[in-house]
């Protein structure tokens, strides 16, 4: 439906509402003026008729009374009847209109409402009829004989043929005149919709231009004004989505920048902790849960004393007012963790300084490391450095007395001189086999050791690797137990490196077993792969430290194995050189019953080799 | 004479110690650990304790403090073979009196000048800067 036709429909139902509503409030004007008018018809004739006698009012039989002179003389439409009534209540004469019975009413009582005026309800067979009632006293030589009555029709809503024509009469200019207010009004608001279009327009951003328009006078002044308002309007709101345009760049560029300063700082390797100058963490990257302990979020804009509780790092991060400690300084500080035994954390503090100014100071800025690894790496080098001193020296030492007792003892005694020579070759021979120990750690760690591989079997390999171990370093009151398969596949392996990897598993077997305590290797073979395994029941290896053993430098802290001399390279070299050939050395260990070291070799991955070898 | 008690697991010193101080004119008992050498102290002191650190069964430094411990009547000197430098690996020996280190290799010419200086009543020979 066209704007127009509802903009049609609309108008006429509201004329239709005009006129139901004008005819309402006609008659309801109306009715409300007839009952005043039978109100006070009505009281004014009783008071009237109150005034004369009895008999005045009750007529002899066939003559007429008072009563009926006025029913004839009424002019007022509403009049229903007329009666006069004894005290007893019983009617002495009456006269109706039409089809109108006098309704019963009871008789007052008290004298001072004698007088006054009701509204009364008759039941007929066809309706409902209700009447405005007055009455007053009637007296006959000053005693009260009764009353008169004077009923008048309640106003109702109706509307009778009479009223037709004045309702037509009033109706009709109103008809006449909505078309004509319809037809001016869109003509007035014709300019109106060219408007609301060029509003339209605005809406989707497309420009106009000056509305043309031609209507009255003051609507075209109107419109002339307020088509500048829109241009100006238009302008101000392209200015202003320029504006917005550049701040949403600018704020995009900022967010951008911001998230990747923050990015920086959150992947930064270390946790990052700015202090303002009120001593207060404005800035904390997520590294500081992890070497800390506290969540970033949770000690923003919290003092030191706030969020940490270990009386060696408050130091480092309170050091005073920032304003005290100007100067341009670094201040690192390794802190040990009580509750983290292996955590070392280091701590850097830089004072920030006002750009441009570098006496005037921003705030700390705080870099957190976790050095446990190379203070852990540090303290093993450290202490296997005094183990290879030690392993270097008690060779020296004996070489060294050996050599200065020669001066003496030698020259005069050939056995000694024997002796002297043969202990200096030994020693000579074991200073050349741990610097080339050493050596070889070195070299497999900067990958320049390449395994030599040749078939070999496996029984007579292992047996001899035992035999000889166990004949140097049988001096421990151990059982010994070799249980090898004498028909075992021939494996391809580097002989050399892979007997240092037995000899090391047997040595610390044989080391860290317990006396009366047996030291065994097995060997088994499967469908696709071969066991090696050496056992012992020694003193055995805590869970804490079975992930670390394969670790180069590590050594227990277990006081049993502390006593041993080593230097933490046996495991290692062992495991090196299990993984350059593809296998798998693992352990598993109780304390204080024994340990039990596992080679598992795949037997596929030999004869892949092999063909690639070849 | 005086005796002098030398606890080494490593034989060789044992054997070229033995000989060259014996044939300075001391008595010379050796043990194979710490545990052997508390046994000959508790038989007798000695005038001289002469101790390896790294022994199986009762280390060096565990037979010096034993001996702090239990032997506050002891008289006799302890030296200390010791292939460790580093002042921390000499922590152990801060509440042990009368007991000096000796760094490996050892000298047995100056080893013997100390026992002798020592014995002279020369205590400046032997004092280790």
């Amino acid at each position: 439906m066209q704007l127009n036709q509802r903009f049609g429909l609309t108008m006429i139902i509201a004329t239709l509402l005009v006129m139901v509503a004008t005819v309402y409030i006609l008659f309801d004007y109306q009715r409300d003026n007839r009952a005043e008018l039978a109100r006070a018809q009505g009281l004014d004739l009783v008071r009237l008729l109150g005034g004369m006698s009895w008999d005045e009012l009750v007529p002899r039989p066939g003559r007429k009374g008072f009563l009926e002179i006025l029913r004839q003389g009424q002019s007022n439409p509403d009049f229903a009847y007329g009666a006069v009534v004894g005290i007893d209540g019983k009617v002495a004469t009456e006269v109706t209109r039409s089809g109108v019975i006098v309704p019963p009413g009871d008789i007052v009582d008290e004298p001072t409402n004698w007088l006054g005026q009701r509204v009364l309800t008759a039941d007929n067979a066809e309706r409902q009829q209700h009447f405005i009632e007055s009455y007053a006293p009637l007296f006959e030589a000053g005693v009260h004989r009764g009353f008169v009555r004077l009923g008048y029709f309640q106003p109702e809503f109706s509307l009778s043929q009479y009223e037709m024509p004045f309702l037509a009469t009033l109706m009709l200019p109103i008809f006449l005149l909505v078309p004509l207010f319809y037809f001016m009004l869109r003509r007035e608001i014709r300019p109106l919709k060219h408007i609301s279009e060029r509003f339209e327009n605005l809406a989707e951003q497309v420009g106009f231009n000056q509305v043309e328009l031609q209507p009255s006078q003051a609507l075209s002044d109107f419109m002339e004004q307020f088509g500048s308002y829109i241009e100006a309007t238009q302008t101000r709101i392209e200015a202003l989505n320029k504006e917005h345009d550049d701040l949403t760049m600018s704020s995009k560029l900022l967010t951008y920048k911001n998230n990747r300063v923050d990015a920086i700082l959150q992947n930064f390797p270390d946790a990052i902790l700015v202090i303002d100058e009120a001593g207060e963490v404005s800035y904390a990257n997520g590294k500081i849960e992890r070497l800390l302990g506290v969540e970033p979020q949770a000690i923003l804009g919290k003092k030191t004393r706030e969020w940490c509780d270990d009386p060696k790092i408050i130091p480092l991060l309170t050091l005073g007012d920032v304003k005290s400690n100007l100067q341009a300084n670094q201040d690192t500080v390794q802190v040990r963790f009580d509750d983290h035994s292996e955590k070392s954390v280091q701590f850097n503090v830089y004072p920030l300084f006002v750009p441009n100014d570098e006496t005037r100071i921003l705030g700390r800025l705080v870099v957190v490391r976790d050095v446990s690894e190379s203070h852990l790496m540090r303290q093993r080098q450290t202490e296997f450095i005094s183990h290879i001193s030690h392993e270097l020296k008690t060779p020296l030492n004996v070489l060294s007395m050996y050599s200065e007792s020669l001066l003496t003892e030698g020259a005069d005694n050939e056995e000694y001189r024997i002796e002297a020579v043969n202990v200096i070759h030994d020693e000579v021979e074991r200073l050349s086999t741990l610097i080339n120990n050493l050596l070889a750690i070195n070299q497999y760690e900067l990958g320049g050791v390449v395994a030599q591989r040749k078939h070999v079997r496996m029984h007579e390999f292992l047996e001899d690797a035992f035999k000889n171990i166990t004949q140097a370093r049988g001096d421990k009151e151990l059982e010994y137990d070799l249980d090898i398969p004498r028909e075992m596949s021939m494996v391809y392996i580097d002989k050399d490196l892979f007997r240092i990897a037995i000899n090391n598993l047997l040595t610390n077997a044989i080391k860290y077993s317990k006396p009366g305590g047996t030291v065994s290797l097995s060997a088994s073979e499967s469908e696709d792969s071969i066991e090696i395994v050496v056992s012992d029941e020694g003193y055995g290896i805590a869970e804490s430290d079975i992930k670390q053993i394969f670790n180069k430098f590590f050594r227990s802290t277990d006081d049993n194995i502390r006593k041993q001399t080593g230097h933490g390279l046996g495991l290692s070299l062992a495991h090196q050189i299990v993984m350059m050939h593809h296998g798998d050395l693992s352990c598993t260990s109780e304390p204080g019953k024994g340990s039990q070291f596992v080679i598992r070799m795949e037997k596929v991955s030999n004869q892949i080799i092999d063909a690639a070898a070849s | 004479m005086k005796r002098i008690v030398i606890a080494d697991d490593e034989p060789h010193v044992l054997r070229v110690l033995k000989l060259s101080l014996e044939k300075e004119g001391y008595a010379v008992d050796t043990c194979a650990n710490g545990k052997e050498a508390l046994a000959r102290l508790e038989q007798e002191y000695p005038d001289i304790l002469i101790t390896d650190i790294q022994m199986p069964k009762m280390t060096g430094e565990e037979l010096c403090l034993h001996i702090e411990q239990h032997m506050p009547d002891r008289n006799f000197l302890i030296f200390v073979l010791t292939s460790r430098t580093e002042i921390e690996h000499r922590e152990w020996s801060r509440e042990i009196h009368n007991l000096l280190f000796l760094e490996k290799p050892v000298s047995i010419r100056n080893l013997v000048e100390k026992l002798n200086g020592y014995f002279a009543g020369m205590t400046d020979s032997w004092r280790i800067s």
